[in-house]
C-alpha cells in the first residue's frame, strides 16, 4: 500500500536492469552464450524493427509512475472530486439482456465453485459501478465492487495509492486507470508485477473497443454511467484474452511468433502486400492463425506489440469475419488512445486460416481496402505465393527433434531486437491441455525471475521431477528451455549453444528478416 | 483492376442478437450457424440475384447491433437502395427499437426504402404464447411508413429468399428513376468528407 517507497525501489531497478546489461557484456566471455549484442542475434530483423518494443515488458510498469507522479500534482482536486463521487447515488439503469453462451456467468457468488477460481479479475468504474467480472454476474457483485473502490477511494485520499493486498495465500492488485479501475484477485505465484501486466492488458482491450477519449466523455458527463451498455458483446474478448494470457506465450513474452515459410515465398507475399497499397492504409498483417505471416507498415508507423495482441485476439476470437468482408472500428493504445483506425477484416478464402487486416485511417475506406485486397490476391495468384502459402500452412510448427538435442523437449526463443520468438509444437509428453498448461505455468515462473523487480537474473536452471528447465536473458535475446528430468545441467548449457546455431541456421523460414513499408 | 460492382446497397439494421447476421448467413449461405456470436463493426458481402432476365448484385451491409456502434452506423446506410429493419418476433423491446431506425432513415435517408423485417418466426410456431409483436400491429406499423413487413425464420429459411428477392424487384422496377442520382456504393469521399465528418463526430 506504500506508494512512496514502492516507487523509489522501481525506479532503483531500473537503473539496475541498466547495469546488469553493462555488466553481462563485460562478462560475456564466461558466459555459455555466443557473443551476440542486440540487433545481431538469430531472428534479428536486417533493416528494422517491425514493432515498437522499447523495453517491452518492463514499460507497461513504467507506466504506473507516470500516474503516481501526476496524482501528487493534483491532490487538491482529487480530494473534491472524491467527494463528489461519494455524494453521489448511482442510478440503476435498465440492462439489455443479451443471452452469454459463456457458463461461468450464471455462476452464483457465493458458491464455493466461485470463490475458488484461481485468478479472479475485476474492472469497474470510479463511481464503484461494475464494468467486467471473469466469473459470476457484474450484478450480483455490485458491493463487492464497491468496497473495492472505497479501498482505492480511501487510500487515495491520504495522497497514496493502493498497489496490492496480500492475505491468506491471496494476492489483490489495483490497478487505478482513470475512470477505469482494474482488480486482479489471484491464487497463482505470478508476482504482482505480472498480474499488473495482464491488468493492463484488460484495459487496453476496453480502451480499443471505445478509446480513452470516448471513456473519458462519458465518464465526464455522467460518473454513474453503466458501461456494459457501450461493452455489451464484447465480455468474450475480455475472456479470451485472459485466457490468452495463461496460455500464449506471445503475451508472456511480449513478441509474436511466425509461419514457418521459405524467405523467398515471404518476401513474395510481403512485396504484394507492399505494392498493393493506399493512401490512408497504414498496416496490412497477414495472420495465419496465431502466427504472423508478414506485417507491411507504412514508413516510420511502428505497431506495438501489445496492440497487435489485441488485434489477434480480435481475430482469434470472433467467428464474424467469415461472414464476410469486415470493416470495423478499433483503437490502437499503443499507437493512439485517441482515435479510432477502421480495419478491414476478411480471410482469403472461405474456411481458410490466412486472414487479411487493412489497417486504415479513414473510415470511408472500406471500398478502396477491398480493392487492395483483390490487388493483392491477384499478385498473389500470380506469383504462385498462394500455393506455398497454403503448402506452409500444412506444417505450422516443426518438431523439437528437427533441432536435435537429446532429452531437449520444447523451447522458447526471443530475438530482443525484431520482437519476434519460435518455439516447437509440445511433444507427446504436454499434448492435454492441463499438461501445456502446466508448461506454460513454468515457463512463466522463470521469466518471473529473469524480470525480477529487483533482483533479476540471468540465467537459471532448474531441477524438477518431471523436467528440467533452463533459462537464460541476454542483450539480444531470451531463451526459455525445457528438458526431461533426465538431462543434467551441464547437458542444458552445451544444448544453448547448438540450438543458437540451429536457429541462426533456420532464421529466414522461422523469423521475418526483411520487413517491408509502403 | 474491377473492384466489385454493386448495384443495389442494402443495409441490415436493428437491435443486437435479432438475427441480422443469421438472416444474411442463410441467404447468401444457406446455412444456420449455431451458437451466437455478435457482430463486430460491420460485414460486407455482395450477392448476385436473378430478376427477370436481369442479374443485380446487392451489396449486403450487416452491422453490429451494439450500441457502441451507433455512431459508425451512418457510413452503413448512406446511399443504401433499401434497408432490411430487423425485430426480433419474441422480444417487444427490439421493436422499439426497430422503430428508432425507422425514424432515423426516414430523416436521413430519403430514398431508401424500408422492410421490416420479424424474426425468428420459428420460435413462434413451436409456442405461440412466445409472440410479443401481435402481426397486425407491425402490418399497420408498415403502412404506416409505406414499408413491406415479413416475418421469417433463418433456422428453417422461411420468407427469407423471398424477402431478398422482393428488394432486388424493387430495386429494379425503380432503379431507372434515379439514374442520374449517383447511388454507387463506389465511395465518392473526396467530395463530402467535409459534410460527414461534421455528422459523425461523436
Amino acid at each position: 500500500m506504500d506508494g512512496g517507497t514502492q516507487g523509489a525501489a522501481a525506479a532503483a531497478w531500473e537503473n539496475g536492469t541498466l547495469a546488469a546489461v553493462d555488466r553481462l557484456q563485460s562478462d560475456r566471455a564466461d558466459s555459455p552464450t555466443p557473443g551476440l549484442v542486440e540487433g545481431t542475434e538469430p531472428g534479428a530483423g536486417q533493416r528494422s524493427a517491425m514493432f515498437v518494443h522499447a523495453q517491452s515488458f518492463e514499460d507497461l510498469s513504467t507506466e504506473v509512475e507516470d500516474r503516481e507522479a501526476q496524482l501528487g500534482k493534483s491532490e487538491g482536486c482529487d480530494a473534491e472530486e472524491f467527494n463528489v463521487l461519494v455524494g453521489e447515488k448511482p442510478a440503476q439503469e435498465p440492462r439489455n439482456n443479451f443471452s452469454s453462451d459463456n457458463k461461468t456467468k450464471e455462476e452464483d457468488i457465493s458458491s464455493e465453485a466461485w470463490r475458488s477460481h484461481k485468478k479472479h479479475i475485476f474492472v469497474l468504474s470510479e463511481a464503484g459501478k461494475p464494468i467486467y467480472t471473469r466469473y459470476g454476474t457484474e450484478e450480483a457483485l455490485s458491493s463487492t465492487m464497491g468496497v473495492m473502490m472505497a479501498l482505492v477511494s480511501f487510500v487515495e485520499a491520504e495522497k497514496n495509492i493502493i498497489r496490492s493486498i496480500h492475505a491468506d495465500g491471496c494476492k489483490v492488485v489495483f490497478l487505478t486507470k482513470s475512470p477505469l479501475v482494474l482488480v486482479g484477485v489471484s491464487k497463482t505465484c505470478q508476482s504482482d508485477k505480472e498480474l499488473l501486466r495482464e491488468l493492463h492488458y484488460i484495459y487496453y482491450q476496453i480502451v480499443s473497443l471505445l478509446t480513452l477519449t470516448q471513456l473519458n466523455h462519458i465518464f465526464q458527463n455522467k460518473q454513474n454511467y453503466d458501461l456494459r451498455r457501450l461493452l455489451a458483446g464484447s465480455e468474450y474478448l475480455t475472456d479470451n484474452l485472459l485466457f490468452r494470457l495463461e496460455r500464449d506465450p506471445s503475451l508472456l513474452l511480449s513478441a509474436v511468433t511466425c509461419l514457418p515459410l521459405a524467405s523467398s515465398f515471404r518476401d513474395v507475399v510481403s512485396s504484394g502486400l507492399q505494392a498493393a497499397k493506399a493512401k490512408n492504409l497504414v498496416f496490412s498483417i497477414l495472420l495465419a492463425g496465431d502466427r504472423l505471416v508478414t506485417l507491411v507498415r507504412k514508413k516510420d508507423q511502428f505497431l506495438h506489440h501489445i496492440d497487435l495482441h489485441l488485434v489477434f485476439n480480435l481475430v482469434g476470437s470472433s467467428s464474424s469475419f467469415r461472414e464476410g468482408e469486415g470493416w470495423t472500428p478499433i483503437c490502437l493504445p499503443k499507437f493512439n488512445t485517441a482515435g479510432f483506425f477502421h480495419a478491414h477484416i476478411s480471410y482469403l478464402q472461405p474456411g481458410s486460416e490466412l486472414c487479411l487486416i487493412l489497417v486504415s485511417t479513414d473510415r470511408e475506406d472500406f471500398f478502396n481496402m477491398s480493392e487492395c485486397k483483390q490487388r493483392f490476391m491477384e499478385r498473389l495468384s500470380k506469383r504462385s505465393a498462394f500455393q506455398a502459402l497454403k503448402e506452409a500452412l500444412k506444417c505450422p510448427s516443426y518438431s523439437v527433434a528437427q533441432v536435435g538435442i537429446p532429452e531437449l523437449r520444447h523451447f522458447l526463443y526471443k530475438s530482443k531486437s525484431s520482437g519476434l520468438y519460435t518455439s516447437p509444437e509440445f511433444p507427446t509428453v504436454y499434448q492435454t491441455d492441463g499438461e501445456q498448461e502446466r508448461l506454460m505455468r513454468l515457463y512463466q515462473d522463470l521469466h518471473s525471475a529473469l524480470h525480477h523487480p529487483t533482483r533479476p537474473l540471468r540465467t537459471f536452471y532448474r531441477c524438477g521431477e518431471t523436467e528440467n528447465m533452463l533459462a537464460l536473458v541476454t542483450s539480444g535475446f531470451e531463451l526459455y528451455l525445457c528438458f526431461s528430468p533426465l538431462a543434467t545441467k551441464a547437458m542444458a548449457v552445451a544444448a544453448v549453444n547448438k540450438l543458437l546455431k540451429w536457429i541462426r541456421k533456420e532464421e529466414d523460414r522461422l523469423f521475418i528478416l526483411t520487413p517491408l513499408t509502403y | 483492376m474491377s473492384t466489385i460492382r454493386v448495384d443495389a446497397k442494402v443495409v441490415m439494421l436493428g437491435k443486437e442478437s435479432v438475427g441480422k447476421t443469421s438472416l444474411v448467413e442463410r441467404y447468401v449461405h444457406n446455412r444456420f450457424l449455431h451458437p451466437y456470436q455478435n457482430t463486430i463493426g460491420a460485414a460486407f458481402v455482395a450477392k448476385p440475384i436473378q430478376v427477370g432476365e436481369k442479374v443485380i448484385t446487392l451489396g449486403i451491409w450487416d452491422t453490429a447491433g451494439a450500441e457502441r456502434y451507433e455512431a459508425m452506423s451512418r457510413i452503413y446506410y448512406r446511399g443504401a437502395r433499401a434497408a432490411i429493419i430487423c425485430y426480433d418476433l419474441t422480444d417487444s423491446s427490439s421493436f422499439q427499437r426497430a422503430r428508432f431506425w425507422v425514424k432515423e432513415l426516414q430523416n436521413c435517408e430519403e430514398l431508401c426504402k424500408i422492410y421490416l423485417c420479424g424474426t425468428k418466426s420459428d420460435l413462434i410456431e413451436a409456442d405461440r404464447s412466445r409472440r410479443q409483436i401481435d402481426f397486425h400491429d407491425a402490418q399497420d406499423f408498415a403502412e404506416e411508413i409505406g414499408a413491406q413487413l415479413f416475418e421469417t425464420s433463418s433456422k428453417t429459411g422461411k420468407n427469407v429468399d423471398e424477402m431478398f428477392q422482393k428488394v432486388a424487384e424493387d430495386y429494379n422496377s425503380t432503379a431507372f428513376q434515379y439514374m442520374t442520382e449517383d447511388t454507387n456504393v463506389n465511395l465518392d469521399q473526396k467530395k463530402n468528407s467535409n459534410f460527414y465528418s461534421c455528422c459523425h463526430g461523436n
